[in-house]
This record gives C-alpha cells, sequence and structure tokens, in this order.
C-alpha cells in the first residue's frame, strides 16, 4: 500500500520535473528564435538597403545571409519531395546551386526599395522540441497596413536557421513545391526537366544582374 | 507596396462584377458552352498513374482536375490584362496622386462595409461584426462619406470578409479549382460566394431599382483597376520569379484562401520543411508523410 503510494508520487514528480523541463526548453527555444529572427532582420536591413551598393555587391550580400542563416539544403530537398531520392547526386548537387541562385536573384531587389522601418516581432510559439515560429509585422511606409510574416525556425544545439518564410498566409516553401512540382510532371517527371528550367531562369536573371 | 504579397491573389478575386454583370456573365448558353468544353477537355488532362500512389496523391492534393483547360483561360486572362487591365492600371498607379488613390480605396472599401459586415454576423462572429459597423459608421461621417479612413487611427482595422469565406466556415468544400474567365483563380464554393455577395449588396440592389446599373458596371471596374494597380509589383515579381506561373498563382490562391478563412490564425502544422541533413547526424522530427520518398 505505502509502496504504491510511493511509487506514484515518485512517477508524479519525475513527470513534473520533466515537464517542467520540457515547459524551459520551449521557453528558451522561444526566445532563441525570437533574438535570431531579430538578429537577422537587423543586418539584412542593414546590409541590403543601404543606398549607393551596387546591385553585384547587393546580390553577393544577400547570398551571403541566405546561405548563413536559411536552411537552405533542407528547403530545397522539402521542394523536390518524393522527386529527390529520385535525382542522382549530380542532379542534386546542381539543383541545391540553382535554387540557391534562383532564390537570390529573384528575391534581392525587394530589399533594395523597402523604406519601412523594420521588423516587429509579435509572439513565438514552439511548434516542437526543435521548431517554434516567430510571428512578425513588416512595416510599410505611409498608412498602410503592416505585413503578417511569419518564420519557420528550427534549432539544433545552439545553432538557428530558418525553414520558411510565411507572408499573410502563403509559404515561400510550400508555393516552390507546388511550381517546381509542377515542372517537373509537365516534363514527364524528369528532373532532368526542372534543371534544364532552372537553368534558363536564372541565365535569365544573371544577364539582368550584368546588365545594370 | 514591394513587400506586398498580400495582393498577389486578392486583386484576381476583387475584380467582382456585381449582380447583373455577373448575371449576364454567367448568361446559361455561354457558361453552360464553357463548362461542356471544360469537361471534355478534362476527359483529355493528364490523370495520374493509379499505380504510383506519389502521383495519385499529388493529383488529389492539387485539386485541378480541369487544368488543362483552366490553363487556356488562364493565358486569355493573361492577354486580356497585359493589353488592357495592366495598362489602364500603371497609368492610375503612376500618374494620378496618391491621395486621390488612397481616397478611391477607402471609398471602394466603406461601400463593401454591409457586405463584410454580413458575413461576420453570418459567420458568428460578433468582435468583427462591431469592427466593420464601428468602420463605416466613422468613416462615413468623419471620414467623409468614406474617402478617409479615421477609423483606422482609432484601432478599428479593416478586415475582408465574403460569401466564399462564409460558406468555408459552415462547413461546405471549396470543390476542384478553376479560372473564371476576367476574374481569375476560383472554385465553385468561391464563384457561388462571388454571386451571393453580388446580389445581397444593398447598395447595388438601390441602384438597380432606380435604373442605375452603369453606376454598378462603373464601380466594378474601378473595384478592378484599384486592385490590379496594388498588385502590380507583386504579381510582376512572382511572374518572374516562378517556374511555372500557373501553378504558383494556383498554390498561392489556395493558401490565400485558407488564411482568409481562418483571419489569419495560423493553421496547425501545415506542411513545411523540416530539420534534416542541415544538421547532419540527426533525424528530421517533423517531416511530413509527404516529403519522404514514396
Amino acid at each position: 500500500m505505502f509502496r504504491r503510494f510511493f511509487l506514484a508520487a515518485l512517477l508524479g514528480a519525475v513527470l513534473a520535473i520533466a515537464g517542467g523541463g520540457q515547459v524551459r526548453a520551449a521557453t528558451s527555444l522561444e526566445e532563441g528564435a525570437k533574438a535570431f529572427i531579430d538578429t537577422v532582420s537587423g543586418q539584412a536591413l542593414k546590409s541590403l538597403t543601404t543606398k549607393g551598393v551596387s546591385r553585384p555587391e547587393r546580390i553577393e550580400r544577400f547570398r551571403t545571409l541566405f546561405k548563413e542563416n536559411f536552411a537552405v539544403t533542407a528547403i530545397g530537398k522539402w521542394i523536390l519531395g518524393r522527386y529527390w531520392p529520385k535525382a542522382t547526386e549530380e542532379q542534386q548537387t546542381e539543383y541545391l546551386k540553382l535554387f540557391e541562385d534562383l532564390i537570390v536573384v529573384s528575391y534581392v531587389d525587394r530589399f533594395a526599395q523597402y523604406t519601412g522601418e523594420g521588423l516587429k516581432i509579435n509572439k513565438t510559439l514552439a511548434n516542437n522540441e526543435r521548431m517554434a515560429t516567430v510571428f512578425s509585422e513588416i512595416t510599410q511606409p505611409g498608412n498602410t497596413a503592416a505585413v503578417r510574416v511569419d518564420w519557420r525556425v528550427g534549432k539544433n544545439s545552439d545553432s538557428y536557421k530558418i525553414f520558411d518564410v510565411v507572408v499573410e498566409g502563403t509559404s515561400m516553401s510550400q508555393t516552390m513545391r507546388s511550381d517546381f512540382g509542377s515542372i517537373i510532371r509537365r516534363k514527364g517527371g524528369q528532373i532532368s526537366g526542372l534543371l534544364e528550367v532552372l537553368r534558363e531562369k536564372t541565365a535569365e536573371f544573371k544577364k539582368d544582374a550584368g546588365a545594370q | 507596396m514591394k513587400y506586398n504579397m498580400v495582393w498577389t491573389i486578392s486583386y484576381l478575386r476583387s475584380l467582382t462584377l456585381p449582380s447583373r454583370a455577373a448575371a449576364r456573365f454567367f448568361e446559361f448558353p455561354r457558361f453552360a458552352g464553357l463548362l461542356l468544353a471544360g469537361l471534355l477537355m478534362a476527359g483529355c488532362a493528364a490523370t495520374p498513374d493509379p499505380k504510383d500512389p506519389g502521383s495519385v496523391a499529388d493529383f488529389e492534393q492539387i485539386n485541378d482536375p480541369i487544368e488543362p483547360f483552366n490553363r487556356g483561360i488562364f493565358k486569355v486572362n493573361q492577354a486580356l490584362d497585359k493589353t488592357i487591365i495592366k495598362p489602364i492600371a500603371l497609368v492610375y498607379r503612376d500618374y494620378t496622386p496618391d491621395a486621390f488613390q488612397n481616397a478611391v480605396h477607402n471609398m471602394l472599401n466603406n461601400l463593401r462595409s454591409p457586405i463584410i459586415l454580413a458575413n461576420d454576423l453570418m459567420q458568428g462572429k460578433l468582435r468583427r461584426a462591431w469592427d466593420t459597423l464601428a468602420r463605416f459608421l466613422i468613416n462615413s461621417t468623419m471620414g467623409f462619406g468614406g474617402l478617409g479612413d479615421p477609423a483606422y487611427q482609432l484601432g478599428y482595422t479593416f478586415h475582408n470578409e465574403d460569401f466564399g469565406q462564409t460558406l468555408a466556415v459552415w462547413g461546405l468544400p471549396n470543390g476542384p479549382y478553376i479560372i473564371l474567365p476576367v476574374l481569375g483563380p476560383s472554385n465553385p464554393r468561391d464563384t457561388v460566394g462571388l454571386v451571393v455577395d453580388a446580389l445581397i449588396d444593398p447598395l447595388n440592389i438601390w441602384l438597380s431599382n432606380t435604373n442605375r446599373e452603369e453606376f454598378i458596371f462603373a464601380r466594378s471596374g474601378v473595384q478592378g483597376i484599384d486592385e490590379r494597380a496594388r498588385s502590380i509589383d507583386t504579381l510582376d515579381e512572382l511572374e518572374k520569379s516562378s517556374l511555372d506561373f500557373y501553378a504558383a498563382v494556383r498554390s498561392l490562391y489556395g493558401q490565400r484562401r485558407s488564411d482568409e478563412i481562418s483571419d489569419g490564425q495560423p493553421g496547425a502544422n501545415y506542411p513545411m520543411p523540416g530539420i534534416s541533413d542541415n544538421f547532419p547526424g540527426e533525424n528530421a522530427p517533423n517531416q511530413d508523410a509527404a516529403s519522404r520518398a514514396p
């Protein structure tokens, strides 16, 4: 009788400690993710909206920021989904490179014209023990309503990476997954077809970048 | 503006032709003809290989059974946009004063208030209904008949609602993706929503009863140009950065509508990339099933 009670009490204590630990872990994950997004957005704003920087230089800065702070490989793989294992190693390598190029050249110019005050973080919620979502708003100049941007942040030991950016409920990764998937299907399920289109698209951009 | 992805889709939806226009547009023989053509073409749509569970899952998730037909309409819409709608929107955006554009936008939002209020109420969202009512009262008076938006400063921010969202809240499924001529991305549920909103709009009813239909058309036209002008940069960028513009728009439409239906509440665990080999030596804790190899 007493033994059973003792066991139950012990079990309860263990659960309570474990639960408390989980809560603490979630809080520190949330705080870490928030600080991480705060830092990254500050850096991006500072290095990308500076006037008088040439476009090639801005592209390089953006590429560095992107590679450092986004889980590029994980996102790239997820976008390919079930087609990833079907690609050869060389195709995977080329794909990841082209994917990075596409992101860099298509998003870099969005910062150049930005004149708002930056990012305001509203709240952060842990999704599980390793992922958290940082809810933010990007202010716009004038009377225009702020744009809602959610950041999906993953953590490993002390390193944080962005896994997805969700603008007004539309996920960057999800949209690209649909986009790329559609191309692969239209090319008869061939990764080579996607690579062709990606090469064309990024070449077009790179030409633009050189011309300016 | 540069950052504003919001308009990517909302513009396409909100080229709302109110009642008479909609009625004429869906004039039975023409609409039935289109529908029939669509169904015929759906017969030759690329159906998935039933032996490949991955492609069957894709087909169901994409939810676009009449894709070849939709792509046709999409192309026609794009041509129409490039030759007529976008040039007008560009002139409007670049050659009229910002203050004028803001006043027009505020006015259109204010005129939409009764519809938003009705849908707030039909969805049982009293707090939002109150916001809409307060905005309407404040802006119609202090805002000089809706030209200004003083309610915004008083903390009553604008939100949109439509009958498509109401039907979704009531539990009606969206049905397959369709591209409407001129109006763009939709589905049967949202199409019904567009028509119902136009039919129950008190201003439309009054204009129609007093034989002033031309104002209904004018309002639709102005609304279309307003929305298009606001989405120029975003759509240009999307077209530039996407590989398959049609597929990107289709995905964004679905995501945007889910977001609108839930009033921007984050969805529970929507699919996203998980932690994987970017952090070597650890397994993905929340990779969704679809991202694994079949």
